[in-house]
């Protein structure tokens, strides 16, 4: 295919832009951070349900 | 050892084409069985007909689930990953027998899972929530076509080093192929999540590990489950560019901005996964906000780039070979009679007009209330998955027969309009469910009258109509599917040899010459469209909110 590439553009975006293993980590990282984590954190930070609550529940 | 292709040009490894033919045949098989299903779903949905019992309804809504969203999607686009960074750059395949290591521990998870599902050993539906509980050979199988594609994933990028160090591309990579690395980066955040989730619901199914949080389940399992889906999107928007390219030599207008486009989908497209959490009382508005909209729509923004970029770079090189009369001439003379073309054409209006407005409306936590968990979410990924994707891997095939397989198409007055018939099909079964869901019919609901419950409800008569639209338009679709398998299975076993470039029926476009620029704008009619895809989107949004704000009387 041919490549349009406009030679003016800026050496750190090219970088960015073509070294695909750190486009792979900054994949990885934005999403492990922003849903993995955060959401994985929200959960774990919830109080427990009171035994008096769950003990019909699970009966 | 390679063949040099006599229509491309292309320098074939014989290793790596017998690996993109296989998983593209498993591809074909996982298909026909997610179809045959999906009629027997759709003709049990439709209540005077109430097909299958409500076992079954369940077993094969599980079996439809897994095999049209996970196994034909992932088959092909391993197919299509090593033919982007083999055959599309001229280089060998780094280790054919981690190929075939990967190959068979898909086949070998797909064929277990699929046992376990028709066995009734795992009525979970694909989602599969814990607590509900499937045999432990589900999960296994599951868990070994994980481990086979992600060893695939990392096979094409070992193939890029090659190319890398061959220096088999100069400044960057060609951007199908940019976008097939696109589609790899956010395979391998999808399976790396679903080895997450499945290895210790797995553990837990064999008694191992006591409880696996249903929270935690949803917040994981949907990094795998909607993720997946979003390769999807990558590698089919790849294939747009590529039948562009193929069909009359278009190339993107402005590439960077194409490549640009890509990246914001590596980098925030898998935060979508939180829309299918956002009635979730566990997680925060901040969370959900923040996530669902692909942090500050850039996912979409790229997605509104790429809408833009593939008929704009149909236009120009139509545009370069002369058909530059008026707004629309360019799209007039378009190469329609070529199925590849016209698939790939239908498939971006589908995906952008039907899957892409819904998906921004239904993905929004406020709007999103009106439709969650009703049939309008299955209709909303009929027009992204199925109009969009599947649509744009059947017209990719068109392609792969003669150029891959090296046999020509049987049945190509068929092929014409098979995809037509598809996206009219799919068309109208998406329009209908997302209007079902709209009137508050369930997802994943075996009687919609609620017959024997001890509540009742009576949906709008006009309920009625759009149940026969979505049955007429399943019907459809799945008698254009059978088509395509038809073709493309005599043509791959039993058609005629290609032997040289004149027995190529479908063209293969010279790039489009170099042109001044006609009047202000290079492509003035995509613009026009785009213009009417926003006026389309504004007052699909518009009706949302309309109909959010009359959902609850204020008095």
């Amino acid at each position: 295919m041919k490549n349009n590439e406009n030679q003016s553009s800026t050496p750190f975006f090219k970088w960015i832009m073509d070294d695909f293993m750190l486009l792979l980590f900054l994949g990885v990282a934005i999403y492990t951070i922003f849903y993995l984590l955060w959401g994985v954190m929200e959960l774990s930070n919830l109080p427990a349900i009171p035994e008096d609550v769950k003990q019909p529940l699970t009966k | 050892m390679f063949r040099t292709c006599d229509i491309t040009g292309f320098k074939v490894d014989l290793k790596a084409q017998q690996l993109i033919r296989l998983n593209a045949v498993f591809a074909v098989i996982s298909l026909l069985g997610a179809v045959i299903a999906a009629l027997l779903l759709v003709f049990t949905r439709y209540q005077p007909v109430h097909l299958l019992s409500s076992e079954w309804y369940y077993r094969l809504v599980t079996y439809h689930g897994v095999n049209a969203l996970i196994f034909w999607i992932v088959f092909f686009e391993i197919a299509g990953l090593y033919f982007g960074s083999t055959v599309v750059l001229n280089i060998r395949f780094c280790a054919p027998r981690l190929g075939w290591l990967s190959l068979i521990l898909m086949v070998a998870g797909f064929i277990l899972t699929d046992i376990m599902i028709l066995a009734g050993k795992a009525d979970v539906m694909m989602t599969s929530y814990t607590p509900l509980k499937a045999d432990p050979l589900y999960y296994l199988g599951i868990i070994l076509f994980a481990v086979g594609a992600l060893l695939g994933v990392v096979l094409f990028f070992g193939n890029l080093m090659i190319a890398r160090q061959e220096k088999a591309f100069g400044d960057t990579m060609p951007l199908f192929t940019y976008g097939m690395m696109t589609a790899a980066i956010i395979a391998f955040i999808t399976l790396v999540t679903g080895a997450i989730i499945y290895i210790p619901t797995f553990l837990w199914s064999l008694g191992l590990i006591e409880n696996v949080d249903a929270g935690m389940y949803k917040l994981i399992w949907w990094g795998l489950g909607h993720s997946s889906q979003q390769i999807n999107v990558a590698a089919m928007v790849s294939i747009w560019y590529l039948g562009s390219f193929l069909a009359v030599g278009g190339t993107s207008i402005n590439e960077r901005i194409s490549r640009l486009a890509f990246v914001l989908y590596i980098m925030f497209i898998c935060l979508a996964s939180a829309h299918h959490l956002l009635t979730d009382p566990g997680l925060s508005s901040a969370w959900k906000v923040w996530n669902t909209s692909y942090a500050m729509y850039l996912a979409v923004l790229a997605s509104m780039i790429h809408a833009f970029a593939v008929p704009s770079s149909i236009e120009s090189a139509q545009r370069r070979w002369g058909y530059n009369k008026g707004l629309f001439e360019w799209l007039v003379k378009a190469p329609w009679s070529n199925p590849a073309f016209s698939s790939i054409v239908l498939a971006c209006i589908g995906f952008g007009f039907i899957g892409g407005t819904t998906g921004v409306i239904f993905g929004m936590e406020q709007t999103n209330i009106i439709v969650h968990n009703t049939i309008a979410i299955p209709g909303h990924f009929k027009g992204t998955v199925v109009i969009g994707t599947t649509l744009t891997f059947m017209g990719v095939t068109y392609y792969l027969i003669p150029l891959i397989f090296r046999r020509k198409i049987v049945g190509l007055g068929w092929a014409r309009w098979q995809p037509w018939m598809f996206f009219f099909g799919i068309a109208l079964l998406s329009v209908s469910m997302i209007v079902l869901g709209q009137l508050g019919v369930p997802r994943r609901h075996w009687d919609s009258t609620f017959s024997g419950g001890p509540f009742t409800y009576n949906f709008n008569p006009a309920t009625d109509f759009f149940w026969t639209l979505m049955m007429l338009g399943g019907t459809l679709a799945f008698l254009a599917t059978l088509i395509w398998i038809l073709i493309v299975v005599i043509s791959v076993f039993f058609g005629p040899k290609v032997n040289g470039p004149e027995d190529m029926q479908l063209p293969i476009s010279a790039l489009a010459p170099e042109g001044k620029r006609q009047g202000k704008y290079e492509a003035p009619g995509t613009l026009i469209l785009t213009l009417a895809f926003l006026a389309t989107f504004l007052i699909l949004f518009f009706l949302n909110w309309k109909w959010l704000a009359a959902t609850w009387g204020v008095y």
